[in-house]
């Protein structure tokens, strides 16, 4: 009879929850209110059953060892989104957060602002965890797999792989709940536009063990918006369609690729993770790539032995960086790209100098000669072959 | 190492060529693009070699690394199926498309024009505006 009363007064201050709509469209602005004890704070955890993989390269300093550990943290598992709404009276204590910049530690922002307590889902992710090592790197493996770790030494990699995948404080840690003194609250939860589909789950918390029942609202998705599943990014499809277009047709005016100008603007202009713009686009220059050596190799244009004694040593390069990218934050492969950005501009000035120009243009006559040779030569080779055959 | 080609022989330091041919290709590998830009200096200024031997030659050389970072690249999942096509047949479009304005616009303006994009977009990237 005792326990029975306990159960009910427990279950009667577990904070409510209700949504204002069960469906979105593309993103949009959900209103959640309910009831919580009074005087409680009220946290909303926000996520999506979408998983995505987060990866986190490990080289800083252990304080107590005083070595640095090179430890690749690994999960497939992490929400493609991801959030806590935070009281509204805690807007200027995110505030502080955010002036920290990029050094900012999400396990201390809960901390801050008490949201720890909403702290859940991530938590119970599966976290691969690898000894990296040099000879490791140059071979590219990513190294070898350690013991799993504890509950507590997940939950704290959790929280920096949070960090490593949303980045940003703004993405993670929303102060929009408005709670006042009898304890009713209402919160506006944005799903931005690119957001994952599929469901979304939304559960207050008021305390360790206050948590409401869970509720749902589905996003939609359709054309010309698609969702790319790895980046964990829905976007309309015409965006990127049209920037390669343009970029192809400008590096062929270049005489280049234009894989150099896709990167960097494809992860300025998209919320999408670096390591898989680089791995996507690497297969789209590969066929244009292979149609202009199969041009070249039918007018005999190309010394196989020159291409393939440089290709050879640039095979063991391809095989390792692939590796490193993903040792990389995003901020790290925006500046790095930057350098290289500022050497090809130079590169391409110094193309322009009337010095160069004089000698090009030798060059491009000899060019012209030699390939019309060539082209001639092929023509009366297949007319030989023809006869022969006649 | 002798390249013969068109009746012509150049005596190149492969040692040289096979050392930044490496590192340009750990670079562009790790950044995602073919590396062509850097290949064809590297053939012309540090191996000397003319430009006509240079631009088929430079293309077979990147393509050894653009099929080896694309197979790494999908071994490490860094791979999306949806993304890639979009870009795949907006990349086939254009290397058709592109040539055909090539014909009608001098190098030396592109080029000009690639530089100043170039940098505008490095400083973004560096965070300088």
């Amino acid at each position: 009879m005792q326990a029975g009363k306990t159960a009910v007064s427990e279950a009667a201050s577990l904070p409510t929850i209700k949504v204002d709509k069960s469906s979105l469209n593309n993103g949009g602005t959900i209103t959640v209110s309910g009831v919580a004890p009074a005087g409680k704070p009220v946290y909303l955890e926000v996520y999506t059953e979408r998983k995505v993989r987060a990866s986190r390269f490990d080289a800083d300093i252990d304080k107590e060892t005083g070595k640095r550990p090179y430890i690749l943290y690994m999960t497939y598992e992490m929400p493609a989104y991801y959030k806590i709404y935070v009281p509204a009276a805690m807007r200027d204590e995110l505030g502080k957060i955010k002036k920290e910049g990029e050094k900012w530690a999400y396990s201390k922002a809960l901390k801050d602002l008490g949201a720890d307590i909403a702290y859940s889902i991530p938590a119970k992710i599966k976290i691969d965890k690898y000894q990296a090592t040099l000879m490791g790197s140059i071979i590219g493996s990513r190294g070898t797999p350690l013991a799993a770790m504890g509950k507590d030494e997940d939950k704290k990699r959790s929280m920096q792989l949070v960090k490593a995948r949303f980045r940003n404080p703004d993405k993670l840690l929303v102060p929009t709940v408005e709670v006042s003194p009898d304890g009713t609250y209402t919160a506006r939860v944005k799903i931005d536009a690119g957001s994952a589909p599929g469901k979304y789950t939304v559960v207050a918390v008021a305390g360790k063990n206050l948590r409401s029942q869970p509720v749902t609202v589905t996003n939609n998705i359709s054309f010309p918006n698609v969702y790319l599943s790895n980046a964990g990014t829905s976007l309309n499809l015409f965006g990127p369609f049209l920037l390669t277009l343009l970029i192809v047709i400008f590096g062929v005016l270049m005489g280049a690729g234009g894989g150099f100008i896709m990167n960097p603007l494809f992860v300025s202009l998209w919320p999408l993770p670096h390591a898989i713009v680089a791995g996507t686009v690497m297969p789209t220059v590969l066929f244009s790539q292979a149609s202009g050596i199969y041009n070249y190799s039918k007018i005999k244009f190309i010394s196989w032995k020159l291409g393939v004694s440089i290709g050879l040593a640039m095979v063991a390069g391809g095989f390792i960086g692939p590796k490193l990218t993903e040792m990389i934050t995003l901020s790290q492969f925006k500046s790095v790209f930057g350098w290289i950005l500022l050497i090809l501009a130079a590169l391409m000035f110094w193309q322009t100098t009337p010095g160069y120009i004089a000698k090009n243009k030798k060059e491009q006559a000899l060019l012209k000669e030699f390939k019309k040779k060539a082209e001639e030569a092929a023509v009366a080779k297949a007319n030989a072959d023809a006869n022969a055959n006649a | 190492m002798i390249v013969e080609f068109w009746g012509h022989e150049f005596k190149i330091n492969i040692v040289l060529g096979c050392i930044g041919g490496f590192l340009i290709a750990i670079i562009s590998s790790m950044f995602g693009f073919g590396g062509g830009p850097f290949v064809v200096p590297l053939m012309t200024v540090a191996l000397g070699l003319p430009m006509y031997l240079v631009v088929g030659s430079s293309l077979l050389a990147i393509f050894f690394n653009t099929l080896m970072g694309t197979m790494r690249h999908y071994q490490f999942g860094n791979f999306d199926p949806v993304f890639f096509l979009i870009m795949f047949p907006a990349a086939i479009l254009g290397g058709f498309i592109g040539p055909q304005i090539a014909k009608r616009m001098s190098p030396l303006w592109v080029k000009r024009v690639a530089g100043i994009g170039l940098v505008l977009l490095a400083l973004n990237l560096l965070g300088v505006y």
